[in-house]
Parts: structure tokens; C-alpha cells; sequence
């Protein structure tokens, strides 16, 4: 279980996180949704620590993740699929599904390359191919991809819809849902309302750092007023 | 006809010794690290060297070991405070490095033998020696290319932030990319030491500086290839066209603006790149004809 508690992040003294509290529980899959510039990719960022925590905690199972480094958090198997996807350009398809496994040091292998292109067959086609010369539709699979290589606890997924085409968002999405299928927890960051809260069992909004809204995305997604107030034209077709 | 391949036997032993510090340059910026510590390294592996065979019976081949390795073990105390800084900053930070090497060398006058240098170091280096030295670190140089350490070089240059949330150690890798590069000029500036009879302290200064980055940037930054071009083109150069090498930092310099201007890869990963686009073209030919047919 991921467990947050009233964490705060600045950036040189700006607010960007003021006290958000929420919970992942083990299988899982909660969405986040809120405008841009709302902090949804600085949350992931502190979860992963690549920005540092300014007050709070954040847990994994009881563990504290706001004191480790970076590079050691997704040794716990906290897997993070950035924001714009961020495959390494200049490295084959392969080489980044294989990047993916640097994490994976003690803890038992639960994926293997094989369920990878198994789920994205177009991966296997193109795995001798540079990453940047892919599509964004593949760049955001093959993103996906490297984190599966390191067999997530939690999956962290930032705005997986983002700039790519209606097609390419539903292949995107039909992957997510096998792996919710299997089983797998996913914190999953969205713009996209009604995407996020189809996708997901429970939901927050959260709007200028702070979380404003919460409760089961079936119920959320009946009730147009909180998504028109918060979101307003954001909450998607 | 001997007598000819015979002239170009300094242009080669030349060749050798500045390829293997090239890729003591070539690792570390390999690994996302801007530093320019690589010459003063290889004072330190050649002085030790040097020393070494000048005032102990110790033999030739311990001579090197010892060269590459403190070129190692300085490279990796630099690694410590380099560690909190990043791209331009590392850089100010290890030409300040060599300064100071470069006083150091001045003020253990009674060790180094100050600005007069250190004279008859016994020659034990020849030709096939250095070409031993230069493919084992092309060896090296591929075998880490191909190995997750390489991988994982290639994503800290890319993306230090991914690569960290991936549980890639930015610091780890570095230092020890900083290690083999510390090793590597250590190693060939013991060679350099074994070769020429004498070591002046001016020999590893700035120019010496360039002209190794000059290889690097023109070769190519990320091919074990890169440098090995950019070493042979640049040290031919001066030969070829003999007005030149009374200007060879001027050329160096030029063709430096040439090159990050207009082929900002360098020549080998430039080419590369285009054969890579040339092959994936034509398998696109090759796949839509496929389809058409079927
Ligand atoms: N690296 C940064 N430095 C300074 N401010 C930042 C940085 N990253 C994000 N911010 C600010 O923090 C706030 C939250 O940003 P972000 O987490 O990216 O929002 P979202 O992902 O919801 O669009 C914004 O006001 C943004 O401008
Ligand atoms: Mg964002």
C-alpha cells in the first residue's frame, strides 16, 4: 500500500504540493486528475524522489520513501512513466526495455520481455530501432514498457493520453486495463476526466496543491457538477 | 619502400598515445560527466612514471601499473566534489585541476624536477607496446558499449532523472566511469613517460587539452569509433598538408567551430545515424512493396 501523508513540495520556496494526503491500496488503480499546473507531475516526482519532500511522508507497505535517493526508490518497485513519455532517444527499442530491469536487484522477476511485447507486439517489431525514431504512440508504449521491466509494486503513470491521437489513446488505454486486470497497482495521473475515471476504481481531484475532491469513479463520473467545477472544459469528451 | 613505413613510425607511436587518452576524454562524457581532467590525469600517471624509473630499480612494467593507478585513484577523489556539480561548472572545476597539477609539479621541484622537467627516463616503450596498450582499451571501450554499464552511461547523458527513477546510481556510475577514464590517461601518460626520454611540465597543459577534446568532438561522442577517426584525422592532418603544422592549433581550433557547427555528432555518429536512417528507409520500401504484393 502507498500511503501519503500531508507532503509538501516547493520549488525555491513556491508551493507547488500544500499538504496532500491520499492512499494506493495493493491492486488497485486511483486516478488523479486536476488541471495543468495543478502539481499531479510533482506528486509523482516526490513519490519517485527525483524532487526532494519539503514536510510529510510518503510510505511504501510502512517504509519511508521521502529519505532515499532517488535511484533506490524504484528498487522497492515504485516504477515511474514520465510525464512526455522520455524514452532514451538515441538507444535502441531494446536497450530501453532493458534499462528497465536495473531496478529489479533483489526482488524476484515478475515480467519478463516476453509479456512486454506480448502486450505490445509493435515493440517487438521495432526493438532494434532507436527509440526516437518511433511514433509517440509507440514512444509512450515502449515507456510503459520500461517500467513493466522492473515487475512493478505500483506503476506511477503520468498523463499516458498526452498528445497523441484519439486511435492511439485507446490502444494505450486497452493496456492499462489488461494490467489492472492482472492484478497490478497503478497510481494513474490524468487531464483527461472521463478517460482517468473509466479507467480507475477510485479518484482524486486535486487543484493548486491541494487534494479537493475524492471518492469511487463510478460515483464520480455520475456527478457532472464536481468535474464541470474543478475541471471545467477539462473534464474530456 | 621500408624506409618510408619506417618515417611513419613516430606518427604512429604519436597516434597511440593520443588515441588512448582520447578515450580517457570519450568515457567520461560518455557518462553525462564535462570534464576536462584527463590531461592533468595523465601528468600524474606519467610523473609517477617517471619517477619511478629515475629514482627506484623498479621495473618498467610496475612503472605503468603504478602510472594507471593513481591516474585512478586521483580521478576518483575528483569524482567526489565533482559529483555536486554539473555541465559548465565541472568543466571550470577540472581545468582548475590542472593548475594545480601543474603547480604541484612546479613546487616538488626535488621530486619532479620542477620547471626543468625529468631527463633520462630509460626508453622501455616501443610501437608494438603501445598498440597493445591502445586495443586493449578499444577492446574495453566495446566490451563497455555493449554491457549494462554502457547502457546505463547512455541514459545518465541523456536523462539523469529518468535514468535515476529507472535505479540507475548517477553518482556510482559516474565515479566509476571517472575511474576507468583516471586509469586510462594514468596508464598512457606512464607510456608517454617510457617513451620519450623526458617529461617537461608545460607538456601537459592546455594545448594538450584541446587537441584531445578535438578528437573526441570531431570523431564522435558516442561510438568507440569516434575517437579513433578523430585522432587519425586530426594528427594526419599536419602531415599531409605540411603548411598546417605550423598552425595546428589554429586548425584545431577552426575545424572545432567547423565540426559543432555543422556536424554537431561528429563524423562517425553523423554517419552512423545516416546509415541507420538509409537502412530503416528501405526496409519501409521493403515492407509497403510486401504489402502491396499481398
Ligand atoms: N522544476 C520546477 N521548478 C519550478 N517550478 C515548477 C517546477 N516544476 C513544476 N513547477 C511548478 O509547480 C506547479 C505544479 O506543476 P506540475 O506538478 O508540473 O503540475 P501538473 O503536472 O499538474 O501540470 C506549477 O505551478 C509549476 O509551474
Ligand atoms: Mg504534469
Amino acid at each position: 500500500m502507498l500511503e501519503i501523508d500531508r507532503l509538501e513540495v516547493r520549488y525555491s520556496g513556491i508551493e507547488a504540493l500544500r499538504g496532500v494526503s491520499m492512499t494506493v491500496n495493493s491492486g488497485e488503480v486511483v486516478a488523479m486528475i486536476g488541471p495543468n499546473g495543478a502539481g499531479k507531475s510533482t506528486l509523482l516526482n516526490a513519490i519517485s524522489g527525483i524532487v526532494p519532500a519539503h514536510a510529510g511522508h510518503i510510505r511504501l507497505d510502512g517504509r519511508e520513501l521521502t529519505v532515499l535517493p532517488a535511484w533506490t526508490v524504484s528498487a522497492m518497485g515504485v516504477l515511474h512513466v514520465p510525464e512526455g513519455r522520455q524514452v532514451f532517444a538515441d538507444l535502441t527499442v531494446l536497450e530501453n526495455l532493458q534499462l528497465g530491469e536495473t531496478c529489479l536487484k533483489s526482488r524476484p522477476r515478475r515480467t519478463t520481455l516476453t509479456d512486454v511485447y506480448d502486450l505490445f507486439p509493435i515493440l517487438r517489431e521495432r526493438q532494434a530501432q532507436l527509440a526516437g525514431s518511433l511514433s509517440g504512440g509507440q514512444q509512450q508504449m515502449l515507456a510503459i514498457g520500461r517500467a513493466l521491466m522492473g515487475s512493478p509494486e505500483i506503476l506511477l503513470l503520468d498523463e499516458p493520453s498526452l498528445g497523441l491521437a484519439p486511435v492511439i489513446i485507446a490502444q494505450v488505454f486497452d493496456a492499462l486495463r489488461a494490467l489492472r486486470a492482472s492484478g497490478l497497482t497503478i497510481l494513474l495521473i490524468e487531464q483527461n476526466a472521463h478517460l482517468a475515471l473509466q479507467a480507475s476504481d477510485r479518484a482524486y481531484i486535486i487543484d493548486q496543491g491541494r487534494i479537493v475532491h475524492s471518492g469511487a469513479s463510478a460515483d464520480l463520473a455520475q456527478d457532472d457538477s464536481v468535474i464541470a467545477h474543478y475541471l471545467g472544459d477539462l473534464a474530456g469528451a | 619502400m621500408s624506409n618510408t613505413i619506417l618515417g611513419y613510425i613516430p606518427l604512429l607511436d604519436l597516434f597511440f598515445l593520443h588515441l588512448g587518452l582520447a578515450f580517457s576524454q570519450w568515457i567520461v562524457l560518455r557518462a553525462g560527466v564535462f570534464s576536462l581532467a584527463t590531461v592533468g590525469l595523465a601528468a600524474i600517471g606519467a610523473y609517477t612514471a617517471g619517477i619511478i624509473a629515475t629514482k627506484t630499480g623498479i621495473p618498467a612494467p610496475l612503472g605503468l601499473l603504478a602510472g594507471a593507478f593513481t591516474g585512478m585513484a586521483a580521478a576518483l577523489l575528483l569524482s567526489w566534489p565533482l559529483a555536486r556539480l554539473r555541465g559548465v561548472y565541472q568543466a571550470i572545476a577540472t581545468v582548475a585541476f590542472l593548475q594545480i597539477i601543474l603547480s604541484l609539479n612546479i613546487y616538488f621541484e626535488g621530486l619532479t624536477g620542477g620547471a626543468m622537467g625529468l631527463n633520462s627516463i630509460p626508453k622501455s616503450v616501443g610501437t608494438l607496446t603501445l598498440f597493445a596498450a591502445t586495443a586493449g582499451t578499444v577492446y574495453l571501450m566495446v566490451a563497455i558499449t555493449h554491457s549494462r554499464i554502457g547502457r546505463a552511461f547512455d541514459a545518465i547523458r541523456q536523462n539523469e532523472a529518468v535514468a535515476a527513477s529507472l535505479g540507475v546510481s548517477i553518482t556510482g556510475h559516474q565515479a566509476l566511469a571517472f575511474a576507468i577514464s583516471g586509469a586510462l590517461a594514468g596508464l598512457f601518460g606512464a607510456l608517454e613517460a617510457y617513451h620519450s626520454y623526458a617529461l617537461v611540465p608545460t607538456q601537459f597543459g592546455f594545448q594538450y587539452l584541446i587537441a584531445i577534446m578535438s578528437y573526441v568532438v570531431l570523431g564522435g561522442r558516442n561510438t568507440v569509433l569516434g575517437p579513433i577517426v578523430g585522432t587519425a584525422i586530426l594528427i594526419l592532418l599536419p602531415e599531409i598538408a605540411r603548411p598546417l603544422a605550423e598552425a595546428r592549433m589554429l586548425v584545431y581550433g577552426l575545424l572545432l567551430i567547423l565540426v559543432i557547427n555543422f556536424l554537431p555528432k561528429g563524423i562517425t555518429d553523423t554517419l552512423v545515424d545516416m546509415l541507420k536512417a538509409r537502412n530503416l528507409a528501405r526496409r519501409k520500401v521493403a515492407a509497403e512493396t510486401a504489402e502491396t504484393r499481398s
